[in-house]
């Protein structure tokens, strides 16, 4: 019982991680109505860059931040500029190929620059271990699950009381209604997939600052694990992003402990199996099933 | 008002309109009749910004509007209210209106003021005003479509099929509300399917066929059936 609850406590820690992932995959997918596959590989970008700045000149952990987000966002500026604003907006399947092309061409990039089959990225080992009663909580998951919490509510606050989250959303809501209502689609698009590697990038940070290495693996792993959590939670939702990766966290740490390693990777392809299965509109899937649809056709 | 001298749009290797001529003037409504694709959403949809003219110009006043983007154009006061209302279902009934004084961005008390203004309009509105746009009934949504356009300060409202898909009695309230609009001295261009309707309100139309404009006049002038015969059955007795 103790191992199930401590299991819970770590899994819900990565999965808010997880959580951030996806909400950035639902920004773009929501507001651009196309998947951007190149998503993991920008925020490899960040990640390294954030290395690169702690071997180079052992920074400290701000600046190694702010190096990680800065990083993931130019790499999305630049997916964004190839994958998206360059290609008509009802060519999703081109966009999603590209977005493929440029993700192999960034992680590529990130390997001829390093090399070795792994860099150390600095850790906030200084911090004491949380004790709950029986439980512990490490310091580093602590600060993913509050990371994650802060940003989700700074989202919904900008989604829900700023004239620019109003334009994000009539973007997500009907395209051509924004543009008849007067929304400037490039620059809302533009500035939205900077938002979401923002993102990315700090849910990234804290992943790469939780295990202290990184190698080129991440981009994809982080792509993975966002596309998965996105799916199980709902397509286009963002408190199903969030949800979804909070239950992708808890089934893996579960999974792990009782099962092992490859285990693990079963229980996450069979959930997301099962969502496909059973709740194709996701755990908490939109209201408006018609947009669904539509958003679904169009991929 | 707005000057409209051949226009072309295709889509891919397919012509739409094919070299279209007309003009919307100032403080009337100017109506647009003709069958199933003719091509009058193609023409709404250019003049939108939405969909791009391979040539020919859109002059209202001094400014050229071929080439501007949708939000630019919507800047301009050219706002349109689109085919099958287009509000966004997700969103409340207030933030839709809220949506449409996006091109504004001065004068937040302004909006408040029109915002209340609109409303004063559309008392329905009003009482549904935090709920989802999608859960409003047809006409409701129609009314909003207008609402939110009204909230941009339009210099030209362009309609799209405001009848399409609306029972019989909402489509005469419907149609109250342009008669109202046009008594306000507002410019207007309305594209329609329900000739009969449309004549009866507009105080010039102009006939548009396999993408080009083949006729225009006063309605008064006219005989309804005739055109009506003309424009949908494909009759072509002289006039």
């Amino acid at each position: 019982m103790i191992d199930l609850v401590q299991n819970m406590l770590d899994g819900l820690a990565i999965g808010s991680a997880y959580g951030l992932l996806a909400l950035g995959f639902t920004l773009i997918f929501g507001v651009m109505r196309r998947l951007n596959m190149a998503f993991g590989s920008s925020i490899l970008v960040g990640i390294f860059a954030g290395a690169w700045l702690h071997g180079q000149w052992a920074a400290g952990m701000i600046p190694i931040f702010a190096a990680t987000v800065a990083g993931a966002v130019v790499a999305s500026a630049y997916v964004e500029r190839m994958s998206f604003a360059w290609i008509r907006g009802d060519a999703a399947l081109a966009s999603m190929a590209s977005s493929f092309a440029i993700w192999m061409q960034l992680e590529e990039l990130v390997a001829r620059a390093f090399p070795q089959r792994s860099y150390a990225f600095p850790t906030f080992e200084a911090l004491p271990m949380l004790e709950l009663g029986p439980f512990f909580l490490r310091p580093e998951h602590a600060a993913m699950f509050l990371t994650a919490a802060v940003l989700v509510a700074a989202l919904h606050w900008l989604l829900t009381r700023t004239l620019f989250g109003l334009r994000v959303r009539t973007l997500s809501d009907s395209r051509d209604a924004a543009r008849v209502s007067g929304v400037d689609v490039g620059r809302v698009a533009v500035l939205t997939f900077g938002l979401a590697a923002a993102i990315g990038g700090v849910a990234g940070f804290l992943i790469a600052a939780t295990d202290g290495q990184i190698s080129t693996k991440l981009g994809m792993w982080a792509t993975m694990k966002g596309l998965i959590a996105m799916v199980i939670g709902g397509l286009g939702s963002l408190r199903g992003a969030l949800v979804g990766g909070l239950v992708l966290g808890v089934v893996e740490a579960q999974a792990q402990w009782y099962l092992g390693a490859s285990g693990r990777e079963i229980c996450t392809f069979a959930l997301l199996f099962a969502a496909l299965i059973l709740l194709p509109q996701g755990l908490v899937g939109r209201k408006d099933t018609l947009a669904r649809a539509e958003a679904v056709r169009r991929i | 008002m707005l000057e409209i001298r051949d226009i072309r749009t295709s889509y891919g290797k397919i012509a739409a309109l094919k070299g279209v001529s007309l003009e919307i003037r100032e403080g009337g409504l100017t109506c647009l009749l003709g069958p199933n694709g003719a091509g009058k959403t193609t023409l709404i949809w250019t003049i939108a910004g939405i969909l791009k003219a391979q040539s020919g110009s859109m002059r209202l006043g001094d400014d050229e509007l071929a080439g501007l983007k949708p939000h630019q154009i919507v800047e301009k006061g050219v706002v349109t209210v689109p085919e099958n209302r287009l509000v966004f279902p997700e969103m409340t009934v207030t933030e839709n209106l809220v949506a449409g004084a996006f091109s504004r961005r001065r004068q937040k008390g302004d909006v408040a003021e029109d915002l209340d203004a609109v409303l004063d309009r559309f008392p329905r509105l009003r009482e549904r005003a935090s709920q989802e746009a999608g859960t409003l009934s047809g006409g409701e949504q129609q009314m909003l479509a207008v609402g939110r356009a009204l909230m941009a300060r339009p210099k030209i409202l362009l309609m799209d099929e405001p009848s399409t898909g609306l029972a019989p009695i909402i489509v005469e309230e419907i149609f109250e509300i342009i008669g109202q609009l046009r008594d306000e001295g507002r410019t207007i261009f309305l594209v329609e399917q329900n000739a009969n309707l449309a004549l009866d309100y507009a105080d010039h139309f102009y006939l548009l066929e396999q993408g080009h404009v083949t006729f225009g006049g006063d309605p008064a002038t006219v005989d309804h059936d005739d055109l009506i015969a003309r424009a949908y059955l494909g009759a072509r007795k002289a006039s």
